[in-house]
C-alpha cells in the first residue's frame, strides 16, 4: 500500500527532530543527503531504525537501501513495496 | 600585551533551549551539546573577526556524558534498537565538536569531566603558549534524573560561557578566577546593574 509523501515527511521531521522545517518545505524528489535536505550518515540509520519502528522493513544489505535513500519519493515508494502486508 | 581578558560571558539553562534558533539540526542533539552550543552562541561574538584556526575551545563536562548514556542505554529494548544519534553523544566532548561545527572554528580544543576549577587557566594556556589568540571555554551541567540518580548529585541543565583573548574586555582574567560559573554569573549581574 502507498504511503503518503506527505506522512513520511513528517515522520522524517519527528525522528530526525529537524526544526524550522515543514513537510510542505521539503521537495518530494530533492536528494534527503548531502544538498537537498541535507541529511547525513547518522540520520541515514535514524531513518532506518524508522523504517523498522514504524513500517516492519529491516534493511539487511546496505545496497538494497541506497538507492531508496535518495528522495523522499523513493523511500515512499520502497515502503510501499517492501511493506509487510 | 600580556594580560587576558574576559571578553564577553554568558549563562543559559534548559529554558532557555526553547527559544534557541540555532540551525535546523539543534533537535536532534543531546541536552549537553544543545546546553554548550547556546551558551557559546550567547557570548555573541562575532568570529568573523578572528582567524578561526586560531580560536581554541575548553569545555568541561560536569558528569561527563552519563545524561546521554543512561537516555541511550534505556533505548536498548526498543525496536531497532537504541537511538543511533544518542550514540554520537555518548561521549563527554561531542560538545566540543559541535560548537566546532556551528561556528567553524578549528583551534586547539581540551574536554574535562569533572569540576570547572582548572578549565580558564587550562584555556589561558592555550593563549599564553600562543597555541591560540582567544579561547572559548564552557562549563556544562547536564544532570538529568537518572543520571542524578547514579551520581547522587542534584538535578541540573545549566551551561555557562566565557571567551577569552588578549584583548580589553569585560574584565581582566587572574589566576585566582577559577570558578566559571560564579565568575558568569558575577559578570551577569554586573552587567544587568550597569
Amino acid at each position: 500500500m502507498q504511503i503518503s509523501t506527505h506522512e513520511l515527511k513528517s515522520k522524517i521531521i519527528e525522528s530526525l527532530k529537524l526544526q524550522d522545517i515543514t513537510p510542505e518545505q521539503i521537495d518530494d524528489d530533492a536528494p534527503l543527503f548531502g544538498t537537498g535536505l541535507g541529511l547525513d550518515s547518522i540520520d541515514a540509520l535514524e531513518l532506518v531504525v524508522l523504517l523498522e519502528k514504524d513500517y516492519g522493513i529491516v534493511i539487511k544489505d546496505i545496497e538494497e537501501g541506497r538507492p531508496a535513500f535518495r528522495s523522499v519519493r523513493t523511500l515512499a515508494d520502497f515502503i510501499a513495496a517492501k511493506r509487510p502486508q | 600585551m600580556n594580560k587576558i581578558s574576559i571578553a564577553a560571558a554568558s549563562i543559559v539553562t534548559e529554558a532557555d533551549l526553547a527559544s534557541a534558533r540555532l540551525g535546523q539540526r539543534f533537535g536532534r542533539l543531546d541536552l549537553q551539546s544543545q546546553l554548550a552550543l547556546l551558551a557559546v552562541a550567547s557570548l555573541k561574538i562575532n568570529f568573523d573577526e578572528f582567524a578561526r584556526d586560531r580560536i581554541g575551545i575548553c569545555l568541561t563536562a560536569s558528569a561527563g556524558s552519563l545524561s546521554t548514556d543512561v537516555n541511550f542505554w534505556n533505548g536498548r529494548n526498543g525496536v531497532g534498537g537504541p537511538s543511533p544519534t544518542l550514540f554520537a553523544y555518548t561521549l563527554p566532548s561531542a560538545a566540543i565538536g559541535e560548537i566546532a561545527i556551528h561556528f567553524r572554528l578549528t583551534g586547539p580544543d581540551l574536554c574535562f569531566v569533572g569540576d570547572d576549577k582548572n578549565l580558564l587557566a587550562e584555556a589561558a594556556d592555550f593563549i599564553r603558549r600562543g597555541d591560540a589568540d582567544g579561547c572559548v571555554c564552557v562549563y556544562c551541567e547536564a544532570v538529568t534524573v537518572g543520571c542524578a540518580e547514579i551520581i547522587s548529585s542534584p538535578q541540573s541543565a545549566t551551561a555557562c560561557a566565557i571567551f577569552l583573548n588578549r584583548a580589553d574586555g569585560l574584565r581582566e582574567w587572574r589566576e585566582f578566577d577559577r570558578d566559571m560559573k560564579a565568575l558568569c554569573a558575577l559578570i551577569s549581574q554586573t552587567k544587568s546593574a550597569g
